[in-house]
């Protein structure tokens, strides 16, 4: 029996389908309602906040977990990223007013100690390091387009789907840091010792995105 | 501000008590008792290093981890980061070519960052390095030994085996900008990036697609064989035929993509799965070029093991050993203690309790979580449990 941890929120419904169209079990878990621990034919499924999920793989309680590609590279969690899935896309930017555009186009000292607010501070950090400015992060949990708004800081490193939001306060997106996906990702024991049970998914997985592209 | 009677440690840091560490106690007296009884030698490294000596030797991936201070003596150091390292400088320092191999094990603290999530600045290690031969067999015994102790603890442990030298091979045709990145993809356990790799490579490498693939029982050796060819198999289906000689075929599996850093190991490498973690329990290979690099000749291998892992793996596959509280019984002290050594020498693991009444003493063993409790001077055991008579596992002391 495979443990499989899912993030709850957003991108569920999305990780349903993706399982129901690998042939997995998915009737009981999509009536889950409040129930964190689903037992769905011989899948055990996990439902976690977006941001924990990394962590049931990594500590072994569950076999795979799908996860946005932006919450793995935040967890930095050693686990073996199978695939991915093409699913719940959207990207990581940095936002900000548009007065701010000009300085993200010049030299690297036109950043230097910003002050950034966001959810992801491993990546903040990574990514204007990886452009040569050192920047005062400012952890947030949620809601990050208020803190330009309020002086708190004066960008923001945040996911964006449609850009909405981002509108509706006054931001504009002043660079972009990384596409984001669903991955689909295992333990480093089970890649191992449970790889004859998750190579089909895998090949079921590539089928589906070669019948989609 | 924190409560007075807290002694608080620095992140990361842990003092371990109680009955982990009894149980990392027992594995770590087995383990060097097992290597001991096979010509290791205990070994008991420096905790701090010159910077300048190691510096350049430490593996790359443990260089940002390592814990740099300056000694009282104003000596760069570090804290020791990685046994192998002072194993091999001991052998180069203090042995004789024809004293050759040298066989050591340890259980020793390491000092270390650990990667995210993990926080960790310090672990026990339990490891072994076999070094300076230069024939066959080496392999097949550091394997064969730490499979048997693993086995001896009741932990349900796999071994997964890759080749060093087969994915260079695999990689003679490619680049060295893109068999870098590749291994990288591999080393960060990121199989669609490296899909995305081998796709973008000039000319079709369906074997390099497959690589990662190639996981599994001995299957993977003929697929391997058939891609790569037999002789980039040879040693690993050597080390699989004599480990499955030895009846422990099923402990162990293969990962044809199992790298580490390709600059550093030179071999057959390999992890150990057991107990209920996700991560492994350690890892080892083969390290000719550090070896080398102390103009050594021969081969060098060893592996570690995470004390405190292991520990946990062998509680969940065995039972607990039994322990009773004896009960002076108010005895004389010369009395009780002869008793209590009596009980000892037959095996019992035992605490004295000089409590006055048997009725307290009895109470006390069930809060302390003592299976078996002994009356001293009438010799009867109580099971701590029922409070019914018994006798000890073992039979009758």
């Amino acid at each position: 029996m495979l443990s499989i941890a899912l993030p709850t929120g957003r991108v569920l419904s999305e990780a349903q389908d993706l399982l129901a169209s690998l042939g997995l079990p998915t009737a009981k878990l999509r009536k889950a309602g409040r129930s964190l621990v689903v037992q769905d034919g011989n899948c055990h499924y996990l439902l976690a906040k977006p941001m924990d999920v990394p962590l049931y793989a990594h500590y072994g309680i569950a076999d795979l977990a799908l996860v946005g590609s932006d919450v793995l590279a935040e967890s930095a969690s050693s686990l073996i990223e199978l695939a991915d899935t093409g699913r719940g896309r959207c990207r990581l930017v940095v936002a900000g007013p548009q007065a701010l555009d000009s300085r993200f186009w010049g030299h690297e000292s036109a950043i230097m100690g910003l002050r950034v607010a966001t959810k992801y501070p491993r990546i903040a950090d990574s990514h204007f390091a990886s452009r040569g400015a050192q920047v005062r992060i400012i952890s947030l949990n949620g809601s990050i387009e208020l803190a330009p708004l309020l002086d708190l800081s004066d960008c923001i490193l945040d996911i964006v789907q449609t850009g909405t939001t981002l509108e509706a306060n006054g931001l504009v997106v002043l660079d972009e840091v990384a596409p984001v996906s669903l991955r689909l990702v295992a333990s480093r024991r089970s890649a191992q010792l449970r790889w004859q049970e998750i190579a089909p998914l895998l090949e079921k997985l590539d089928a589906i995105r070669e019948e989609t592209l | 501000m924190f409560h007075s009677s807290m002694n608080r440690l620095p992140r990361g840091c842990r003092t371990v008590g109680g009955a982990k560490a009894r149980a990392m106690e027992r594995c770590r007296r087995t383990f060097m008792s097992r290597f001991a009884s096979f010509g290791y030698d205990p070994f008991l490294p420096s905790g701090l290093q010159l910077i300048q000596s190691a510096w350049e030797r430490l593996p790359e991936d443990l260089k940002d981890r390592t814990v740099c201070l300056t000694s009282p003596f104003g000596e760069p150091c570090c804290l020791r980061a990685d046994l192998t390292l002072a194993a091999v400088a001991y052998l180069g320092a203090h042995h004789a070519p024809q004293e050759r191999p040298l066989r050591l094990c340890y259980a020793e603290r390491v000092y270390r960052t650990s990667p995210p999530p993990e926080s960790d600045l310090e672990s026990t290690q339990i490891g072994a390095e076999l070094l300076g031969w230069d024939g066959e067999g080496a392999d097949g015994e550091v394997l064969f030994l730490l499979l048997d102790f693993l086995q001896s603890l009741a932990i349900d442990a796999t071994v997964v085996l890759g080749d060093t030298n087969l994915l260079k091979r695999a990689f003679q045709g490619v680049s060295a900008d893109r068999a870098q990145s590749l291994t990288a993809a591999l080393q960060q356990g990121n199989l669609a990036d490296y899909a995305a790799l081998v796709r973008g490579l000039p000319s079709p490498a369906a074997d390099l697609a497959e690589l990662p693939f190639l996981r599994g029982g001995p299957e993977v050796l003929r697929r391997g064989a058939e891609l790569f060819g037999n002789e980039a198999l040879a040693t690993l289906r050597g080390l699989a035929d004599t480990l499955k000689d030895l009846g422990m075929g099923d402990r162990i599996r293969f990962d044809l993509s199992l790298v580490r850093e390709l600059d550093y190991y030179s071999g057959p490498l390999f992890d150990v799965y057991g107990g209920p973690s996700g991560r492994a329990l350690g890892g080892g290979g083969r390290y000719d070029s550090l070896l080398a690099d102390f103009g050594i000749l021969g081969q060098a291998l060893g592996f570690g093991l995470d004390l405190e892992r292991v520990a946990l793996a062998a509680d969940e596959g065995e039972d607990r050993p039994e322990r009773a509280l004896a009960w002076a019984a108010n005895l004389p002290p010369s009395e009780a203690l002869a008793k209590a050594l009596a009980y000892a020498e037959r095996g019992l693991d035992l605490e004295l309790s000089w409590l006055t009444s048997g009725e307290e003493s009895l109470h006390l063993a069930r809060l302390k979580g003592f299976s078996l409790w002994v009356d001293l001077r009438l010799g009867v055991f109580l099971d701590t449990g029922t409070g019914e008579r018994t006798v000890p596992t073992g039979g009758e002391r």
